[in-house]
């Protein structure tokens, strides 16, 4: 029986660096497995869609450009993204990454949270079609 | 005076974060300062997650299944996969078991240390929390190095696992659980030596080892009270077949018991790290496994850090399961706080609360319970809507 057994270590306490950290100034560094945002090349892809189909969250748009000629824009929602890398453990053309150097996630606007992977030909083109009026709305009834 | 006498009174604590920052109501009957009944309502949080599983793909449902609890989130998907699997009839290679069971000790002992803190902070001791916590942290970031995130590790996949261990994790591993064996040696002496600590543990909250077993207590609430239960000990699954552990039990089963178990139970999960680190095999951590599931049902059992968890797959042989039942060891705990809490102060509430390491949302499952003579209390959306416009006749 004794009173005050973590004293000891209140003690030692004093003469250590805090456990914590000042976080926006000093930052850590990210272990090299972790599963930040997603980051995808446009020039493996298949367009296989077995990552938009095992997506737990539908975080992944393939979006077909050009069946025939492999072109595929993928919308990403890293807002809605689990960071669970099924998608990279599926793809067999390893055009999918997670990448550790982007995980900090804070926006004020909701643009920030729909990203467009692919040639910047296939971009333009595919923002361009949705921005043409009357192509994409349902009609009306 | 007679009559004042006759009526209860019942102090309710809850919903909102009784003791434990989770959401459950309770209701003390207490006669001055002690408890003379208790009565437990939980269901503030449930989520629909098994009726969800219903319109996933099995690879979804692992991950959604992962999130079901936030501290043991890999025992529900190793629970889950090892039903698919089962299914399937496939068999996970030997690496990848061996790195399941890693992943299970290492968050045996985020749980365990977690909950450790928490107690300490529920008994008003939170010097002790403050430095479990930041020990915690190592194991969090070991738990982080090896999988690529702090707390939905996503070590499973179908038919194998995500990640590997090479030599220099398996050496930093080795020098971490090193640091960690000698603070919990140290936390092992606080919590036996402490007299203000044993003021709040020693001799309270006595679970006899009958009443345990007739409650149905798992884990090392049950293990606390001298009852033999440990999954990985009386069917071993996984890799536990192969590194087999040791049951930690104790005879007591008051609340420096539970204290104890679960400290020891650390020790345990160091050596069993230790030893998958030393003798694992090279070789394969996935096979391959069919989309679609064949037909059939499944139990899988595993032991989660709080006891024993229960899944129950039924497949219907298309991509998507028919039924999940998920069974989580806090909801078999709970009968031993309403009967251990006759006779105890109303101020020992909450340690005794902490004692069974509660997690809420874990356990939150709507079940329906039919009787002969009760006609079913289901309703479809057009008998809600004729029994509304009917009440209000």
């Amino acid at each position: 029986m004794a009173i005050g057994v973590l004293f000891g270590d209140l003690v030692k306490a004093l003469f250590t660096k805090p456990a914590t950290q000042n976080y926006p100034f000093t930052k850590t560094i990210a272990p090299e497995r972790l599963r930040g945002k997603l980051v995808y090349d446009p020039e493996k892809c298949v367009g296989c869609m077995l990552c938009m189909k095992d997506c737990p969250s539908n975080a992944i748009e393939l979006l077909t450009v050009d069946k025939i000629n492999k072109k595929f824009v993928m919308r990403y929602h890293p807002d809605r993204c689990v960071f669970c890398a099924q998608c990279v453990q599926l793809c067999r053309f390893n055009c999918l990454n997670m990448s550790n150097s982007l995980w900090e996630m804070a926006s004020t606007t909701k643009e920030a949270f729909e990203v467009y992977y692919g040639r910047e030909e296939d971009i333009a083109f595919l923002l361009e079609r949705a921005a043409q009026p009357g192509i994409n709305e349902p009609p009306c009834e | 005076m007679t009559e004042a006498k006759k009526e209860k009174f019942i102090v309710p604590i809850g919903p909102q974060h009784p003791a434990l920052k989770e959401p459950g109501n309770f209701e003390f009957t207490v006669d001055g300062e002690i408890v003379t009944d208790a009565a437990v309502r939980l269901g503030f949080v449930h989520r629909g997650i098994e009726k969800a599983c219903e319109n996933r793909n099995y690879t979804q449902d692992l991950y959604l299944l992962e999130r079901v609890c936030g501290i043991c989130s890999h025992v529900h998907a190793t629970a889950f996969v090892l039903g698919v699997e089962k299914l399937a009839g496939v068999q996970a290679p030997p690496r990848a078991e061996a790195i399941r069971v890693l992943a299970a000790e290492l968050e045996r002992i985020h749980s365990h240390l977690l909950w450790f803190g928490v107690a300490a902070h529920e008994a008003g001791f939170d010097t002790l929390f403050m430095y479990t916590w930041r020990d915690r942290e190592v194991v969090m970031d070991i738990l982080e190095t090896l999988s690529g995130s702090r707390v939905h590790y996503s070590v499973n996949i179908l038919g194998g696992v995500k990640i590997d261990v090479d030599q220099k994790l398996s050496d930093l591993i080795k020098k971490d659980m090193d640091f960690l064996e000698e603070r919990t040696e140290y936390y092992m002496k606080v919590v036996t030596t402490d007299d203000t600590f044993l003021g709040r543990t020693r001799g309270i909250g006595t679970l006899s080892k009958d009443r345990a077993k007739l409650l149905g207590a798992v884990g090392p609430t049950a293990r606390a009270s001298g009852v033999k239960r440990d999954i990985r000990v009386n069917a071993p699954y996984s890799g536990y077949k192969e590194f087999p552990v040791k049951m930690v039990i104790d005879q007591t089963g008051d609340l420096e018991a539970r204290f104890v178990v679960r400290l020891k139970e650390l020790y345990e999960s160091y050596r069993l790290i230790r030893e998958i680190l030393e003798k694992i095999q090279p070789g394969e951590i996935t096979t391959r496994i069919k989309r679609k599931i064949p037909e059939g049902e499944v139990i899988s059992r595993v032991e989660a850090p709080r006891g024993e968890l229960f899944y129950y797959i039924k497949s219907n042989g298309t991509e998507m399961p028919d039924r999940v039942k998920v069974r989580t060891p806090s909801l078999c705990n709970w009968g031993t706080i309403t009967d251990v809490a006759v006779g105890h102060k109303l101020a020992d509430m909450p340690m005794l609360l902490a004692g069974i390491d509660p997690c809420f949302s874990c356990n939150d499952r709507m079940v329906e319970i039919r009787s002969d003579s009760q006609p079913s209390q289901m309703m479809n959306w057009d008998g809600l809507r004729k029994y509304g416009i009917e009440y209000y006749r």
